[in-house]
């Protein structure tokens, strides 16, 4: 087992990581940049290291300066969190040449999944189900035709070079099919000068479920369950829950299934996260596999009782799956919440400031995961991330009354938070019901 | 109280960890990273390798090995070296020198400062020489000029191309007078080489200095630069303690050289070879013309509704394409060259080769810009002297290489102001009008809009001058007219009638060719119209001249021109 972890990341995970490593017995190094000198990773960890200043590319994206403090810290691990350099392969590669252990996959998987033409033809391979579409760009709408038969209608057509929405069309019929794919790509070859179009099957009202997978170094692989994950803003997620309210038995099985043999096809190893579309009629299709703890982990942890944090370590140490799939039961309901410090009546705008107070719940099944404490400045760099408020009840109905309860009596003074904005898509009966999918806050937004 | 005092830590570990295998602990090992010496960030050696060696955090471009930037550039398993065994000489008998060359060879496994060789770069050979300046900062010694020079020999038997990459502190001061007459072997070699109507490409990398620069890095027939490299004659360091004065940021660095005129352009390091095998294919030459266009595209009607002042207004407008757009349509493979190696790079004049029905051509047009920054930038199309005098440079490129020139005329006029006449705009106009009456390849001038007056004419001495319906060519503008003759400018209008100004005119006074329709607004979305016809009439000029004979050109030319007037 490793002896002292560098945690490359800061905020609540920093934290989590940190609690795990001491319950472990494991020394803990934190690096900070900074105006992150008070930041509660940085007084929690017995050794804290600053690593430069305010600027993530000068401090906790800075690959050569976190391997330095991890060798003169005579840390033997780095932790890195998510986000940050948590799905560099680059940074994963440096590790492996400098003898320290990266508690996530090698640099080899990372590198994999973050190539995404290259993952969706491993999972097509592995006979994961990927969109239906093209692998190939085309430019005349006699090809993109013969394409948009083999994906299915509705199909999404988009520039080759896309994004931000320009050169994006659904067609849902072969009839205005024509009219779709010359309009997007007109706007394609005006934004970014290139006409090349892909063609795909256009998943509408998807819900967004991702498996929780563990994996040793031998091989052994285990799914813990889903997540649904519906409830986004522009790719943001607020509200995550396990199990998904409107899955049966029988798909459910299906889709974990399928999450292990994705895992399998890559020879991966440690946590990951595999991450679905799944279409109301039930068909679903693989998204993408995140190489990295996921923020909304807690919920899982809840319904499983096994503590993933320490699950990473231990596997990046070398240990093998102290479990099998038999040995894992689902049990109740679990929620999370994720508090922004962000102004919700203003296009959700971050709203950093200093944290006059805070005061967060407890109680029977709820469970906090947070950095912030009262006089905290929350500086204006990063995440607006403040704090994660999982609960956890023995069905759906009861477990959302407890995260409204628990909500409620969250004050967090100093800066605008979205509480409220929580609290009301709690509220919220459509929600309630389970009726839930990727478009919800877009067809809830003019309440 | 701080926090971090009040936490009760309870760490548990106290035992002695577990002793590793130092091979195993934690470090880094040797050459994993690199520092760059421009934004000191510490970089990953692998990714540097994969950049090119160039910092991926601030793009600073660091100096090359010669073996890594032969691997970069020369195809793989082609490249087959040439005089790594010249010994060495000690021509002044400098105390220590043949210990601290032996000293260098053993630690850079170079023979020297440069390496020399043959290979092909994307399937087209040439001979490459590649400076390194870990060996005595790439010094030219004689066993240096020894190379370069029998390299220049065995290419101009061979009818080869050199590409040489500079890198180097100049002359070496250990050999004294026998490194300088070093500059003058060189440039004697090259000069046969040129002789011979062979290709000659610098490339200048960081840095290129003194004797270098004074002498082979120089006389390229085509000047390339890595972006950022210091390159001049005299050392900053010099000049500044010479003349006492700090020097401007970005002085003597290759954008300086770029804007100065002396460089034809700056290419990016991952585009370079791409980019010299590109050059190298336009100056073989070897390929079979072949137009696909319609041979004979049914000419539209002419118009003859318009007024004179009606077409003036025309050719001035503001959405009337300019000269970029008909190159962008009829050689979408040009390649810009910059510069008069004078004094600056006049882009009110656009040059550069490209090819035409598979045929290398060289393409240079007076260039007003589609906007008002760009018509700042290139002053609106009136060029400077040193405009005309990059013009007549590519000119008597084209002429070494024997390619057929192509003019595009669009310019108000010749720029009329201080510095232009202060460099001579008139010599240079008339130097163009001199040089171009006898240059033995063919030319052609299409005048696409405004031809004014002496500003125009000297891109268009042309064995063929093609006109557009809406184009005027006059000895000045209309409301110049008017006034000198009527002390009126605002009777311009009637002054463009009187003046003899449009194409039409132009035919029947024997000045233009053929006249090409126009369609109605000519603008950038219907100017294919006009260039397929053009295209037309480009394979006719340069399908019917395959096999110019030059001198019989000139004599033509020469009769074009003496037939006006009495």
């Amino acid at each position: 087992m490793f002896k002292k972890v560098l945690i490359a990341n800061r905020g609540e995970i920093a934290v989590r990581i940190i609690r795990a490593c001491r319950e472990m017995g494991i020394e803990t190094v934190a690096v900070c940049s900074e105006p992150d000198r008070n930041a509660l990773h940085s007084m929690l960890a017995d050794h804290t290291i600053c690593i430069g200043p305010a600027q993530s590319s000068e401090s906790y994206l800075n690959i050569g300066r976190i391997i330095s403090a991890t060798i003169t810290s005579g840390a033997d691990a780095i932790h890195p969190g998510f986000g940050f350099l948590s799905e560099d392969p680059k940074f994963a590669k440096i590790c492996e040449r400098c003898n320290i252990a990266f508690i996530g996959p090698t640099s080899d998987m990372i590198a994999a999944s973050g190539n995404k033409a290259q993952a969706k033809k491993t999972m097509m391979d592995a006979g994961v189900p990927t969109i239906p579409g093209s692998a190939v760009a085309v430019n005349t709408v006699a090809e993109g035709l013969e394409l948009a038969d083999i994906a299915t209608y509705p199909v999404m057509i988009k520039a080759s070079l896309g994004g931000g929405g320009k050169g994006m069309r659904v067609a849902r019929n072969r009839e205005v099919f024509e009219q779709a794919f010359l309009t997007a790509q007109s706007e394609a070859k005006n934004a970014f000068g290139d006409d090349m179009m892909y063609i795909e099957h256009y998943v509408e009202h998807p819900k967004h479920i991702e498996v929780q997978i563990l994996a040793d170094k031998y091989g052994n692989v285990v799914h813990l369950g889903e997540r649904d994950c519906s409830i986004q803003r522009n790719h943001q997620k607020l509200i995550e829950e396990t199990p998904c309210a409107s899955l049966s038995d029988e798909l459910r099985e299906k889709i974990c299934d399928a999450a292990v043999r994705a895992a399998k096809a890559v020879n991966y190893e440690n946590a990951g996260t595999v991450e679905f579309l799944l279409e109301p009629s039930g068909k679903f299709y693989f998204m993408e596999m995140n190489t990295r703890i996921q923020v909304e982990h807690p919920i899982t942890e809840w319904v499983t009782g096994i503590d993933l944090i320490k699950e990473q370590i231990r596997i990046a140490a070398g240990e093998p799956l102290s479990f099998t799939q038999d040995d894992i039961r689902i049990t109740g309901h679990s929620i999370e919440v994720r508090i922004n410090a962000e102004d919700p009546e203003h296009k959700f705008r971050p709203c950093p400031g200093k944290i006059e107070m805070a005061y967060l719940p407890g109680g029977k099944g709820v469970r906090v995961d947070s950095a912030v404490y009262s006089g905290l400045e929350i500086p204006p760099y990063y995440d607006s991330m403040l704090a994660k408020l999982s609960v956890w009840a023995k069905d759906r109905e009861e477990c959302i009354k407890k995260a409204r309860t628990a909500l409620g009596e969250v004050i967090i003074t100093g800066v605008t938070t979205n509480v409220d904005y929580q609290y009301g898509i709690l509220s919220n009966p459509d929600f309630i019901e389970g009726k839930t999918d990727i478009d919800f806050i877009e067809k809830h937004s003019h309440k | 109280m701080e926090l971090r005092y009040l936490f009760k830590k309870t760490q548990t570990d106290n035992v002695e960890p577990e002793s590793k295998a130092a091979s195993e602990a934690p470090q880094t090992p040797q050459g994993l990273f690199q520092k760059c010496d421009s934004c000191g960030e510490t970089i990953f050696a692998e990714e540097l390798r994969q950049e090119l060696f160039v910092c991926p955090t601030c793009g600073n471009y660091f100096r090359m090995f010669a073996s890594t930037r032969i691997g970069n550039i020369i195809d793989r398993g082609t490249f087959e070296e040439w005089d790594n065994d010249i010994p060495e000489k000690n021509p002044l008998q400098t105390p220590g020198y043949e210990a601290k060359i032996r000293r260098l060879q053993d630690k850079t496994e170079l023979d020297e400062a440069i390496v020399t060789g043959r290979g092909l770069i994307n399937g087209h050979p040439s001979c490459i020489g590649v400076m390194d300046c870990r060996f005595m900062m790439a010094s030219m010694g004689s066993v240096v000029g020894e190379k370069i020079t029998r390299m220049f020999e065995r290419a101009t038997e061979e009818g080869l191309p050199v590409i040489i990459f500079t890198a180097s502190g100049g002359a070496r001061m250990q050999e004294g007078i026998v490194s300088l007459m070093q500059m003058a072997k060189t440039s004697a070699a090259i000069k046969r080489h040129s002789d011979k109507g062979l290709l000659y490409i610098t490339v200048l990398t960081d840095p290129t200095t003194g004797g270098v620069t004074a002498s082979f890095a120089m006389l390229g027939d085509i000047i390339l630069a890595e972006p950022g490299a210091l390159i001049g004659f005299a050392g900053p360091r010099v000049i500044e303690q010479t003349i006492g004065q700090k020097l401007p940021e970005g002085f003597q660095r290759s954008e300086f050289l770029l804007e100065h005129g002396f460089v034809d352009a700056i290419v990016a390091r991952k585009e370079m070879k791409d980019y010299l095998g590109n050059i190298l294919k336009l100056h073989e030459n070897s390929g079979e013309f072949v137009f696909d266009g319609a041979d004979t595209k049914e000419q539209k009607k002419l118009k003859n509704t318009l007024t004179a002042w009606d077409k003036v207004m025309i050719s001035r407008g503001k959405d009337r394409p300019v000269a970029e757009d008909y190159i962008v349509k009829l050689f979408p493979d040009f390649v810009e060259f910059h510069g008069d190696r004078y004094v600056k790079d006049d882009q009110a004049i656009m040059g550069g080769i490209a090819t035409f029905a598979g045929r290398s051509v060289t393409v240079i047009a007076e260039s007003k810009g589609h906007d008002t920054k760009q018509n700042v930038e290139r002053n609106f199309g009136m060029p400077s002297p040193d405009g005309y005098r990059k013009a007549l440079r590519l000119m008597k490129q084209a002429e070494k290489f024997g390619r057929p020139v192509i003019c595009f005329i669009d310019t108000p006029g010749a720029y009329c102001g201080l510095e232009a006449e202060e460099r001579g705009q008139g010599e240079a106009i008339a130097k163009n009008l001199y040089e171009l009456s006898s240059l033995k390849v063919p030319v052609l001038s299409v005048i696409i809009s405004e031809a004014g007056s002496g500003g125009a004419l000297a891109l268009g001495v042309s064995d063929k001058v093609l006109m557009l319906e809406n184009a005027i060519y006059a000895i000045l503008s209309p409301e110049g007219y008017a006034s000198i003759l009527w002390k009126d400018s605002k009777r311009a209008p009637e002054a463009a009638s009187e003046m003899k100004l449009t194409a039409e005119d132009m035919l029947s006074l024997g000045i233009v060719e053929k006249v090409i329709a126009e369609p109605d607004d000519l603008s950038a979305a219907n100017l294919s119209e006009v260039t397929e016809v053009l295209a037309s009439e480009l394979a006719l000029f340069i399908g019917g001249n395959l096999d110019f004979d030059g001198d019989e050109l000139c004599e033509e030319r020469y009769k074009r021109y003496r037939k006006y007037g009495v």
